[in-house]
């Protein structure tokens, strides 16, 4: 039984503040990823939930002890780093066993723990090496084995991939997927990186400046971002923003830009009755963009031309000016176009989303 | 190939002009009887310079080895202990620590010869006044505790230790910055002593470091004769090799002497510094 919970959780260093009112239930056994532009203060959190950074306010709970005043080592947290953090004088052997000693577990006990985490990492035949002589993957193994061994209440990872290349991160995030499958230990991730967040994630909490912006499952922020930042920031490529107008009908509203004009679908209408006459911002993700058929209603299309075409195999990113805004339309590989055309884009009524102008909140 | 030659030249020249001629020059007088009061080119007397030094107690050579090692020994363990300690206090991060990095690292780049007649005017009062009578009582009682020349051989290794260890310590400190932080936060999680940290993960990470600092801290002691020699007025009130190969080449002319005594410094300089380098070369720990 791990839960962790931040209450009113904040941090300031003389002049910054970079953890503000933090409120956050981690649940025992689910695995949590903290992700957002740097500078938004998940390290931070990280880092104070560790014991590495000390709090300015509000209390952090793991299990049932608040740990604010406890030292690091007796918060029962493994944390894995960025770089590793290896000892470079010591052998991987060593250095899974470090903890283990420094906390004075008898030989045969840091023994087993080390040679069943190798086991399940697949590193048993580098153990009488220095971390020196491994490669970037193979670090990062014994870095999670080093965490392993500790059979910790909580994981905490801050940013482990960020040093692998393009490739082995993912590799690694279905390993480390796999592994939390396995162990059942509540985990806490740090990343910025999207993809990352959102397919190890089972809730992700989007931070920026500070603040949480929302916690939900990942499809939940994808489908239902509650702000524009979690809607650009979740989703590659980013979902396109238009500034627009809604004007009145009669029987209907509309939204209005250069270049476009929609009708506002039927159950949206009540939400933005409010707004008649004023700006909103119009969100659309490139998929819920297609080529108009005649089966797409009219009100629900616009003309663009196209700016540049980049085929990735299994689909096709088109670049779009519409009016004065240039956006991204995700198209199936089989749409013959070329630079300058004109093409007609039907919106998906159902996956428009509305931000207000000002505090760019979700309208929906 | 001309060509690479030709590049390598102006390497070649400084590293046998500069280095290699000289001290095989002075190797060859330290086998001569070399001195401008003798009439006729220097006669071969092979190690007789050397035998004379080690045997003839007028040469004062194995006090003055002593006392070099000592001193070398004193000031690289006192510069290395302060100079970490240094390092790891500036290391935190604190209101005004530019200007306390500054202050500490002000010894070193003090012009010595300026803060050399500091020391001195300090330890020896140009003017008579009641701070005078305490410096001379404080000398009667080193003097009489530890034996005469104690405190002319504390106040020289201190006006080392004082100017090295603001060295070792900003030196130090950047071998400190130098580390990924990483590294510290994790001994940090998983080790609860601070002595413990220090000794398993601060030291062995700090190793070439300090190994380099040591390095330097022997090399510039042992060649530390211009602050002996202005510390103590000229007078030798305490010989090192250094300053005693001075008297015998520049005052007594005994130069080919005088060579034979500043070389025995080479083997076991070579020895320590040989030891030194293979820890911070990172090449002899990747091959192993």
């Amino acid at each position: 039984m791990a839960q962790v919970v931040l209450k009113d959780l904040n941090k300031k260093y003389d002049e910054v503040h970079a953890v503000k009112d933090v409120n956050l239930n981690v649940l025992d056994k689910e695995f949590i990823v903290l992700v957002g532009p740097s500078g938004c203060g998940k390290s931070t959190t990280l880092r104070m939930i560790a014991g590495l950074e000390e709090i300015s306010a509000g209390e952090i709970h793991i299990g049932n002890r608040v740990v604010n005043d406890l030292p690091p080592k007796d918060r029962d947290i493994a944390m894995v780093f960025q770089n590793y953090a290896l000892y470079p004088h010591m052998t991987v052997y060593d250095n899974m066993a470090f903890g283990l000693k420094m906390r004075k577990f008898p030989k045969a006990e840091i023994q087993k723990r080390v040679q069943d985490a190798a086991e399940i990492l697949g590193i048993q035949e580098l153990l009488k090496r220095k971390p020196r002589q491994l490669s970037g993957g193979q670090r990062q193994r014994v870095a999670v084995g080093r965490a392993i061994v500790r059979h910790p209440q909580v994981f905490l990872f801050d940013e482990p991939l960020s040093n692998l290349d393009a490739k082995l991160r993912v590799q690694m995030r279905v390993e480390l997927k796999r592994l939390h499958d396995r162990l059942e230990t509540t985990a806490i991730y740090v990343t910025h990186d999207q993809v990352e967040a959102m397919t190890l994630g089972d809730r992700v909490v989007v931070m920026k400046d500070g603040w949480i912006q929302q916690v939900g499952e990942p499809l939940e922020l994808y489908g239902r971002p509650r702000n524009r930042f979690v809607a650009g920031f979740i989703g590659s490529p980013a979902m396109n923003f238009m500034d627009t107008t809604i004007s009145d009908g009669g029987s209907a509203l509309w939204i209005e830009c250069q270049g476009l004009r929609l009708k506002v679908p039927a159950d949206r209408s009540a939400r933005l009755a409010g707004k008649k006459g004023q700006p909103v911002v119009l969100g659309i993700r490139p998929e819920d963009l297609h080529p108009a058929t005649g089966a797409d209603p009219a009100d629900l299309i616009c003309e663009a031309v196209i700016d540049v075409v980049e085929p990735l195999g299994s689909e096709i990113l088109l670049d779009v000016k519409v009016g004065n805004n240039v956006i991204v339309t995700r198209v199936d590989p089989s749409v013959r176009v070329k630079q300058h055309d004109k093409i007609r884009l039907a919106f998906n009524p159902e996956r428009i989303h509305f931000f207000d102008t000002k505090t760019e909140e979700s309208l929906l | 190939m001309v060509a690479a030659y030709l590049l390598l030249a102006p390497a070649a020249i400084m590293v046998l002009g500069v280095l290699a001629y000289p001290v095989g020059w002075e190797a060859w007088i330290s086998l001569t009887n070399l001195s401008p009061q003798l009439d006729g080119p220097p006669r071969f007397v092979g190690l007789r310079n050397y035998v004379e030094l080690a045997t003839n107690p007028i040469y004062r050579f194995w006090p003055a080895a002593a006392a070099t090692a000592a001193f070398v020994a004193v000031t690289s363990l006192a510069k290395l202990v302060l100079g970490v300690g240094l390092a790891l206090l500036l290391q935190r991060q604190f209101r005004g620590r530019a200007l306390v990095v500054l202050a500490a690292f002000l010894p070193w780049v003090y012009p010595a010869s300026v803060a050399v007649i500091g020391w001195y005017w300090t330890l020896n009062p140009p003017l008579i006044t009641s701070y005078s009578l305490l410096a001379a009582n404080l000398k009667q009682a080193v003097d009489g505790v530890f034996g005469a020349g104690a405190y002319a051989f504390a106040s020289v290794a201190l006006f080392n230790i004082w100017r090295g260890a603001a060295f070792t310590g900003v030196f130090v400190l950047a071998g400190v910055n130098a580390i990924p932080a990483d590294l510290f936060d994790f001994a940090r999680l998983e080790c609860p002593s601070r002595w413990r940290r220090f000794w398993l993960v601060t030291v062995p990470l700090l190793k070439p470091f300090l190994a380099l600092a040591v390095f330097l801290s022997l090399t510039t002691g042992v060649a530390d004769l211009a602050n002996v020699w202005m510390l103590t007025g000229g007078r030798i009130v305490f010989p090192v090799i250094g300053t005693e190969a001075y008297w015998l080449a520049v005052k007594a002319g005994q130069f080919g002497r005088a060579s034979a005594l500043s070389l025995t410094l080479v083997p076991p300089l070579g020895l320590v510094l040989w030891a030194l380098f293979r820890m911070f070369d990172p090449s002899e720990e990747r091959l192993g």
